[in-house]
């Protein structure tokens, strides 16, 4: 999963970053119904259920018309370059690593392993969201971020309980479908979805 | 329960009424005024049910998943109070406005959306259903802030999503490392994510992730309330916002905000002890402080001028919650007061931009002798929120400097007080230049709408009160809060 994070900082097209959020929310939905599995938990199956539903094929759809409607614009380069950013996104997975160590010791679930991966893709997630100018690649990196979250959810508690479970996948949506909106308005009022445009408002 | 569903189900009601009809009719504007009015009618009741209780943390209602505590109560409030003021101010009422009907409905949709969502918030006491509420009152608020679609306030709103959403999601990452360690020591157990059930299983959890998962929260939530350095969408999101939202979201949703911290602070304290999160809430509260009075001073923009005032006043709350007991009673109050004086200001301001058509302060002058009424009122806001006497908002910051020397922390009360005297400086400039002068050429001179001007006096009135004789029955409603935080 960490996998699909970097290489949205690697690549450089809109397209294969809702690939990599895809194949993401494939692999943290498989995650969840196999810690549902193993740890006995019916209502893992139907989250997992929800998570492919939602994030899997929805989310990636819309953000597939999204682009569609914006591919004639230019891209537009990073605050930072790849090397730079994929030199930087390694030291934050370093630094997850070593602020995990403590909770890996606390835990006595099985997926704990996973905890330090899950910390390291939300710092990534995090660097994206800051270090790129397009509107719609900080949604995507927003989009990972909450995947991050799910995962640490999901390895460090063996999942939330199924009615917050379904109240975060609301928020998650209608984030999401808010942001949407956000971005066609910025498309309209500015011509253009690079951020860098938002500077009118200072001090 | 009754009560319950009188405070949540009239905004919810409204929001359903005005999505349904179409186009805007008065109607639906004064049913907002009228559910908005029913719902304070029910935060009153239950303040006032809440407060005789007996016991040492007063009396709590609960109801299957709710649960209604003296602070609840508190929050809940204010925050129909500023709706009710919202609503009964804001456009849709009267046959001449800023806004067309398309506009004026959607502004009915959201304010009511962002009311339920925030009254929601505070009454339920499931930590992760609460987190869901707060984000949900981003979502919510920032669709009602660009009403007028311009460059300007799609830039505020996207900032204020964006960084929202990625703030309020480390809060929730905070929350699961909470819960996780909750779940590694106790295992499964039914209802672990209420307040007190996670208060009582505190002490036996692990304090090294407790510290974190508090950073995170605090990091998390403090963005929302506007916190600094994390501050930074408040002032655009909070000057392009249509007025009567902005006094939402400056007078109460940055206190549901911190409604989350303290809470979470009193599940961390019954672990670890107050003086790690002390010290981080009075690091941020003190910056916070700084960051707004230093911006007030080189502010061109009353709207911006009221938010960053906000963000001082944020600053303030959350040192006072690092303080002890004195310090989170001058808190409380102090949310209270400035939910009331900011709300009103920013009524205020709205009118003022509607006549001078400018959010500049350079360019509106002689206030006073184009609207005398508002003029008048304006300066009372703003003399109130530099903290003068006879508005209650001198009274909180008096307890809070007086709890900060009590704690020890003479340095901290001499800071405060000195950035406090910034403000009061810089505010007063500003007001100066605003107040006084030349009306500017084509500006139309008089009062229109008596009736809301008036309307604008009850919270004037309600600052003197809560500062002159400070109402038996909120203080011990604050009391009471503040012993429901302490650690038993």
């Amino acid at each position: 999963m960490l996998l699909t994070a970097l290489i949205v900082l690697w690549r450089k097209s809109v397209p294969a970053y809702i690939t990599a959020y895809k194949w993401q929310s494939w692999l943290l939905a498989a995650v969840t119904a196999t810690i549902g599995y193993f740890g006995g938990d019916r209502q893992l199956y139907w989250v997992a259920v929800v998570l492919v539903a939602l994030k899997g094929v929805a989310i990636p759809f819309l953000l597939r018309a999204m682009q569609r409607r914006f591919s004639a614009l230019p891209e537009t380069k990073p605050y930072v370059n790849t090397e730079t950013s994929l030199l930087i996104a390694s030291l934050l997975v370093l630094f997850a690593y070593v602020l995990a160590r403590p909770w890996v010791m606390v835990s006595r679930l099985p997926t704990r392993e996973g905890l330090p991966l899950a910390t390291s893709l939300l710092f990534v997630s995090l660097f994206i969201i800051v270090s790129r100018k397009k509107a719609t690649t900080q949604v995507i990196g927003f989009l990972m971020l909450e995947n991050a979250i799910g995962l640490l959810a999901a390895v460090g508690t063996y999942g939330v309980p199924l009615l917050v479970e379904l109240g975060v996948f609301l928020d998650a949506l209608m984030g999401f479908l808010v942001m949407q909106i956000f971005v066609y308005h910025i498309h309209e009022t500015f011509d253009s979805i690079d951020v860098e445009q938002l500077t009118r408002l200072r001090h | 329960m009754l009560t319950l569903i009188f405070l949540l189900v009239p905004p919810g009601v409204a929001t359903c009424l005005a999505t349904l009809v179409r186009p805007y009719r008065r109607l639906v504007g004064w049913t907002s005024v009228t559910c908005g009015g029913v719902s304070l009618v029910a935060a009153g009741w239950m303040a006032l049910t809440v407060v005789p209780g007996r016991g040492p943390g007063g009396q709590s209602l609960a109801t299957g998943a709710w649960h209604i505590d003296p602070l609840s109560a508190l929050l809940a409030v204010c925050i129909a109070f500023v709706a009710l003021l919202a609503a009964a101010l804001g456009p849709g009422l009267s046959p001449h406005d800023a806004h067309d009907a398309t506009e004026t409905r959607r502004f009915h949709i959201y304010m009511n959306a962002f009311a339920f969502t925030m009254l929601t918030a505070v009454t339920i006491p499931n930590i992760a259903l609460m987190w869901v509420a707060i984000e949900a009152t981003t979502i919510t608020s920032a669709m009602a802030i660009p009403l007028n679609r311009t460059k300007a306030s799609v830039e505020a709103s996207w900032k204020y999503l964006l960084v929202c959403s990625v703030g309020i999601a480390l809060a929730f990452a905070g929350t699961v490392l909470a819960y996780f360690d909750f779940v590694a020591t106790a295992g499964q157990v039914h209802a672990a994510l209420n307040w007190d059930v996670l208060r009582t299983a505190a002490p036996s959890l692990h304090p090294e992730l407790l510290q974190i998962a508090f950073a995170f929260i605090l990091v998390g939530y403090g963005t929302k309330a506007g916190l600094a350095p994390m501050h930074t969408w408040l002032p655009d999101a909070h000057s392009e916002a249509p007025s009567p939202i902005s006094a939402m979201m400056s007078g109460v949703l940055l206190a549901v905000a911190m409604y989350a911290i303290a809470r979470w602070k009193a599940v961390i304290d019954a672990s670890i002890g107050p003086t790690f999160t002390n010290n981080m809430l009075i690091g941020f509260g003190l910056c916070s402080v700084a960051i707004g009075t230093l911006s007030l001073v080189i502010q061109q923009h009353y709207k911006r001028m009221l938010a960053y005032s906000s963000v001082e006043h944020m600053g303030l709350v959350s040192i006072g919650l690092g303080l002890g007991p004195l310090g989170v009673f001058a808190a409380w109050l102090h949310v209270m007061n400035h939910a009331v004086a900011k709300s009103m200001t920013f009524l205020l301001a709205g009118r003022i931009l509607h006549r001078f058509n400018t959010t500049e302060i350079a360019r509106v002058s002689g206030l006073l002798r184009v609207m005398p009424w508002t003029g008048a009122l304006f300066a009372a806001g703003g003399l109130a929120l530099v903290g003068l006497p006879p508005f209650g908002l001198f009274v909180s910051e008096l307890l809070l400097v007086q709890a900060a020397i009590a704690g020890q922390k003479t340095w901290l009360a001499a800071l405060v007080l000195v950035l406090l005297l910034t403000a009061f400086v810089s505010l007063l400039a500003h007001l100066n230049r605003m107040l006084y002068g030349q009306p500017p050429d084509g500006v139309r001179v008089g009062e229109d709408r008596q009736w809301s001007t008036m309307a604008l006096m009850l919270p004037a009135c309600v600052l003197v009160a809560l500062g002159v004789v400070l109402p038996s029955p909120v203080s011990t409603l604050i009391h009471q809060c503040v012993i429901s935080l302490l650690p038993r």
